[in-house]
């Protein structure tokens, strides 16, 4: 077991750093374009809207949790102490983690039965998709049977990752941990590892300035409802292609 | 007094001082300093049972290839079949050793250190022994320590250097507490099963690798480690009376409406947003001709 151990908790972890920096910065060397989460708002919106809504929403709640963890695990350990803040903490956050299983399925059922959609949607979008139900399936399950996560992440799991980011593994204590809660941490390093060759690449990419920047503005030279009433007929302009 | 003999005086005071606190400081040999620091929440040498055996010249029961396995891994050892391994786990409750990580010299040092605090041993006739620090009896705990260690369980009261609360981890079927965590056992027997010097022990010192690492640099106080042992006494001798709470299932239910509650806020709030797609208008529109 030692060496399964060692495999999956030291040697995965930087397999998946590496693969993931010298990934993501030949993807961007070579194909800049591929930058992207290919969007498919086009050709469906609705399935869409509820996926994608509730996959994201969730999906950065639980990130930054996690983060937040790690960064500050005395400040999280100190909020959990008192029982009726960590029984809210980890109430929204399992909350949170079934909105993102939720958009996630849809999201899945939406590539799979859409006729549109087929055509782009590539084997690595149905792969990652799989793994991402996996993950948060496992991350649920943690949460319902070795609770309350929230606290043993920042006391058992912080000092792990901090050992992994010194370059200093420490795998004692996390070696001990239940089964369920390794393969959830396995889970996350294999998705890192792959994020170079899937559409999660856009996660790089978010586009924060929309949020800043001015505005574009739209003039239409003509009337466009009554352009877009076939029965009318052309007045003035003919139309260009709108 | 002269100047210069007041100041050899205080040099040399200084150069005493350094000295005995170096030998205070390193004269603990390493096989000392591990047994202390682990192997002692577990194990006395010649004073007796506590949640293991009492390791009194165990280096001449058993070989020192076995014991380093053993102390390795004792689970691995148990797995193997090996007869005496499964005796002893079988004696002791059944309560895992915890693996340890250590160098064969360090595991050296600890077997030479239980062989010079043996019976017969150099460091015995001095030592008498090595058991952990008495410490206040239980018998003297009242109703004021039993609360004060339900506080620190729940975490109604902070630990005083930071650790994690206890209930984050472990459950105590308890009316008065909320329910606890399920990473680790439950502790609602947890004093039929060890015993006070068994408790304080794990309490204080703890040796299971998860635990160890979450008290590293913030242990209990002994205040503390006193009030738990207290409460979990106490728990354990009213445990019939109390209702095990169930809050997998809480937890579920109330993680689904919280769910549904974020599912109507996106719903809601955003009305506006574009829902069908683009090429759905167009092709409506395309259809309308005809």
């Amino acid at each position: 077991m030692a060496i399964l151990d060692n495999f999956l908790l030291i040697g995965l972890p930087y397999t998946a750093l590496i693969v993931f920096l010298v990934g993501t910065i030949y993807r961007y060397k070579a194909t800049k374009f591929s930058y992207s989460s290919l969007s498919s708002q086009f050709l469906e919106g609705r399935q869409l809207f509820w996926g994608a809504m509730a996959f994201h929403w969730g999906i950065l709640f639980l990130f930054f949790g996690h983060l937040t963890a790690f960064l500050i695990p005395r400040q999280v350990i100190t909020f959990n102490s008192h029982p009726l803040r960590l029984l809210i903490l980890e109430v929204t956050a399992f909350a949170f983690g079934l909105i993102v299983l939720f958009g996630i399925i849809t999201l899945l059922v939406r590539r799979i039965s859409n006729p549109r959609l087929k055509p782009v949607t590539s084997r690595m979008d149905i792969v990652i998709i799989a793994l991402l139900i996996v993950e948060v399936v496992l991350g649920l399950l943690v949460a319902l049977n070795a609770r309350w996560g929230s606290t043993w992440f920042a006391a058992v799991l912080t000092p792990y990752l901090r050992s992994i980011f010194i370059l200093q593994p420490d795998i004692a204590a996390v070696s001990a941990l239940p089964w369920l809660i390794k393969w959830h941490i396995v889970g996350a390093y294999v998705i890192f590892g792959l994020i170079p060759f899937t559409r999660l690449v856009h996660l790089l990419v978010v586009p924060l300035h929309y949020l800043w920047r001015p505005y574009q503005r739209v003039l239409w030279a003509w009337p466009r409802k009554k352009v877009r009433d076939p029965n009318s007929e052309w007045t003035f302009t003919k139309p260009g292609n709108n | 007094m002269e100047w210069k003999a007041m100041k050899i005086r205080i040099v040399s005071l200084f150069f005493l001082a350094g000295v005995f606190y170096g030998a205070a400081v390193f004269g603990q040999s390493e096989g000392e300093k591990l047994f202390k620091q682990i192997c002692v929440a577990c194990h006395t040498i010649g004073q007796g049972k506590l949640i293991g055996p009492d390791l009194a010249g165990v280096q001449q029961r058993r070989s020192e290839d076995w014991l380093t396995r053993f102390i390795r891994s004792s689970q691995t050892v148990i797995q193997s079949g090996d007869p005496v391994a499964t005796a002893l786990f079988e004696e002791y409750n059944r309560i895992p050793m915890p693996d340890n990580n250590y160098s064969d010299d360090q595991i050296r040092a600890i077997i030479s250190y239980i062989a010079e605090n043996s019976p017969g041993g150099p460091g015995a006739a001095e030592t008498g022994g090595i058991s952990p620090a008495p410490g206040r009896p239980l018998s003297e705990a009242g109703e004021a320590n039993i609360q004060a260690g339900k506080n620190l369980f729940e975490g109604r009261t902070r630990l005083n250097n930071g650790g994690p609360t206890c209930n984050s981890c472990h459950n105590v079927k308890n009316d008065a507490l909320m329910g606890g965590g399920a990473l680790a056992k439950d502790l609602t027997d947890a004093y039929s099963r060890l015993g006070e010097a068994g408790v304080k022990a794990i309490v204080g010192n703890p040796p299971f690798p998860a635990m160890k690492q979450a008290y590293q640099n913030r242990p209990l106080t002994e205040t503390e480690v006193f009030d738990l042992t207290a409460f979990l006494q106490h728990a354990d001798r009213v445990r019939d009376t109390q209702q095990a709470k169930n809050y997998r299932t809480q937890l579920l239910f109330s993680g689904l409406g919280g769910a549904l509650v974020l599912l109507l806020l996106f719903g809601g709030f955003w009305t506006r947003s574009k829902r069908g797609s683009v090429n759905r208008k167009i092709y409506d529109r395309q259809i309308k001709t005809i």
